[in-house]
């Protein structure tokens, strides 16, 4: 009951004018986002952090406004992926399989709109499970201690790879790699670390920098690399006719979809792919012979839209309650979080209940607002589709070196994040994983004050850090989500791949 | 197929990883003496983690992914110098002068007509300017512009 008498205060929040405005403005833009091949969540978050800033925005209403990007570029993928057949990130792909035949058939309109109202449920019982489950896992997490704590941003770092993750490795490598950058500066004791005597770098590296170089300059180098983009233009889309029997035909696949894609998303390392991919197999399980999968079956776009939805809202669960993102996108939120001085975490559900509570439920507020905005607007979104990337990347990039310059006014930062961009252009074509460095960037701070206390408690007794029998089990559920990616990743991808395949 | 990126990225995160810890054992001591765990205990963890990891990627390399050659090189490098010249003109030339070249350049770069690649970058240019000057009220740089303001 508790629970509820918050819920009701982040109402309030919420439905403030402004914060309402931007969660608007918010779900548009990520929409947008979304819908634009090539820009996922990550990105799209990414760069409109800086302008969070530059706005000078209380951190509620920039954590809504950001939120509502996030659930709108989730929204938004589904577009390119049923008008185009080009996923516009991994968990699009399995919305490709129905959502494209049925565009081909002149059905995009219910295409569309069974997909913006299975997302909606998706995402509506996501949160559901957000609001039962984050409070019982924050009130759990009190318990940690600092050698707790430090086994469980390791864990973060293991299963951060994902199921879809390639090369473990890689992802401990780049996990090393961002907890590098983040000890340059001046430490806690006031000693300087890897600073060169260069001035701007005593304070460290804004991670912001970081993120908006590796994230936006990367991918306009990656694009003139590929030239993809310039194929086909979109489907024309036909007049809506969508019955309520249509309707309720869905409902339950995306209420199956929508458990099993929170489900997805909280378990550590899971996400929106595995969310999306068991969204769909299920649907065909449940089916079974009388759907018609491959060949445009409403179900089939239905069901992994909604998995898809559910696991982004469900990734919220960790990053909100241990400080730990499950995705490259909670890893974004994080850092703007962070930036705001807030330590996210179980004491945020103390300390800054308004803001936690706030965003929970501008979130459900998001989902109404992104299914208004979806079905009548859908044609604005689809109109942009056409514009094609060599004037949209230039302008992106543009818009975030505008953001960082209006945070710093300093050419220095720019520099930096183009070199970012450089360094994350190499990474890419080396497979090493980005997200691993802006998560060891964020956390890294945290997770070496907790290996300080955690020893200093200990008299430098290293096996203090798995002396629990909590500790013993993070430290094991990191090992599996280091190892288990590597066996179950190859069968994911090569069973997403096949699908793909045999709807071709 | 060769596996010589990997490789190559191994040796180089090696040697870095090694620099890096050799680098924590120069930290001075602390303020207040000597702890159990110092600025440097972190640090050499990481070093052991980064050093480990790399050897691992020089023992079991993952296939190369194709590099680009000739001119796409030639255009990654030109982008990235036209985002270097961007944030050395952003001051001098002002915000949309320089956001006309840098856009209408890259526009250009990447297969639009030379004419429309530079009208979109005027476009973005003005219509950013004015919406963070008016809308945010954020000061952008006018730069050689600024001659216009008085009048």
């Amino acid at each position: 009951m508790e629970t509820l008498g918050y819920l009701i205060d982040g109402f309030g929040v919420a439905l403030a004018p402004h914060n309402l405005m931007f969660a608007l403005i918010g779900a548009f833009l990520g929409t947008l986002i979304g819908a634009l091949p090539g820009l996922g969540p990550a990105n799209g978050v990414a760069i409109l952090i800086p302008l969070a800033f530059t706005l000078g925005l209380p951190p509620e209403t920039a954590l809504i406004m950001l939120t509502s990007v996030y659930a709108g570029a989730m929204y938004g993928g589904r577009i390119s992926s049923i008008l185009l057949n080009i996923p516009g990130d991994e968990p699009a792909m399995m919305t490709c399989l129905d959502g494209y035949p049925m565009a081909q058939k002149g059905k995009a309109a219910e295409a569309l709109a069974i997909s913006a109202i299975a997302s909606f449920m998706g995402s509506l019982i996501a949160t559901i499970g957000l609001i039962l489950l984050a409070p019982l896992l924050a009130k759990f997490a009190l318990t940690f201690g600092p050698a707790e704590y430090f086994a469980l941003f390791v864990l973060a770092f293991a299963t951060l790879g994902g199921i879809t993750g390639k090369n473990p490795i890689k992802t401990v490598l780049a996990a090393a790699l961002g907890l590098m950058i983040a000890t340059v500066g001046i430490d806690s004791t006031g000693t300087q670390r890897y600073t060169f005597g260069v001035l701007e770098l005593y304070e460290g590296i804004d991670f912001i920098i970081a993120i908006v170089g590796l994230f936006a300059i990367s991918e306009l180098l990656f694009f003139i690399e590929s030239r993809a983009g310039d194929g086909k233009g979109p489907m024309k889309v036909n007049k809506l006719t969508l019955s309520f029997k249509e309707v309720r035909e869905i409902m339950p696949s995306s209420i199956r979809g929508g458990v099993l894609g929170f489900i997805a998303g909280v378990l550590p390392g899971a996400g929106a792919s595995l969310g999306s991919f068991i969204g769909y197999t299920l649907e065909k399980k449940v089916v079974g012979k009388k759907g018609y999968f491959g060949e445009g079956d409403p179900r089939g776009v239905a069901g992994p839209e909604a998995g898809n939805n559910g696991a982004s809202s469900g990734a919220l669960v960790p990053m909100l309650t241990l400080g730990v993102p499950g995705s490259g996108t909670t890893a974004v939120l994080l850092a703007l979080l962070i930036s705001m001085n807030i330590t996210p975490g179980p004491l945020m559900f103390t300390q800054n209940a308004d803001i936690v509570w706030g965003v929970i439920a501008a979130l459900l507020i998001g989902n109404f607002l992104l299914l208004l905005l979806n079905i009548p607007l859908v044609g604005i979104f689809v109109r942009l589709l056409s514009v094609p990337p060599k004037y949209l990347l230039p302008i992106v990039t543009m818009v975030a070196f505008v953001g960082i310059y209006s945070i710093s006014n300093s050419a220095f930062d720019l520099y930096f994040m183009v070199a970012f961009g450089v360094f994350g252009y190499f990474l890419r074509k080396l497979e090493i994983p980005m997200v691993p460095i802006i998560l060891g960037l964020l956390l890294g701070p945290e997770m070496e004050k907790n290996l300080r206390h955690a020893l200093d408690i200990a008299d430098g007794d290293w096996t203090v850090l798995w002396s629990s029998g909590l500790a013993i089990g993070l430290w094991v559920v990191a090992f599996v989500g280091l190892v288990l990616p590597y066996i179950v990743g190859p069968i994911l991808r090569r069973r997403m791949n096949a699908a793909r395949q045999s709807a071709e | 197929m060769t596996q010589r990126n990997d490789r190559i990225c191994g040796v180089l995160l090696l040697v870095l990883a090694v620099a890096y810890g050799w680098g924590a054992t120069q930290f001075p001591e602390p303020f207040g003496g000597a702890e159990s765990v110092g600025p440097d205990t972190f640090p050499k963890v990481l070093a052991v983690v980064l050093a480990l990891s790399s050897l691992y990627l020089i023992v079991k390399p993952d296939p190369d992914n194709a590099w680009p050659t000739g001119r796409i090189v030639l255009e990654l490098v030109i982008a990235v110098a036209v985002l270097v010249a961007y944030t050395l003109l952003l001051q001098p030339l002002g915000f949309i002068l320089a956001t006309l070249l840098a856009v209408g350049t890259l526009c250009w770069r990447m297969g639009a007509p030379p004419m429309r690649a530079y009208v979109t970058g005027a476009i973005a240019g003005v219509v950013v300017y004015l919406l963070f000057t008016y809308a945010l009220n954020l000061a952008l740089p006018l730069g050689v512009l600024s001659v216009l303001e008085g009048s």
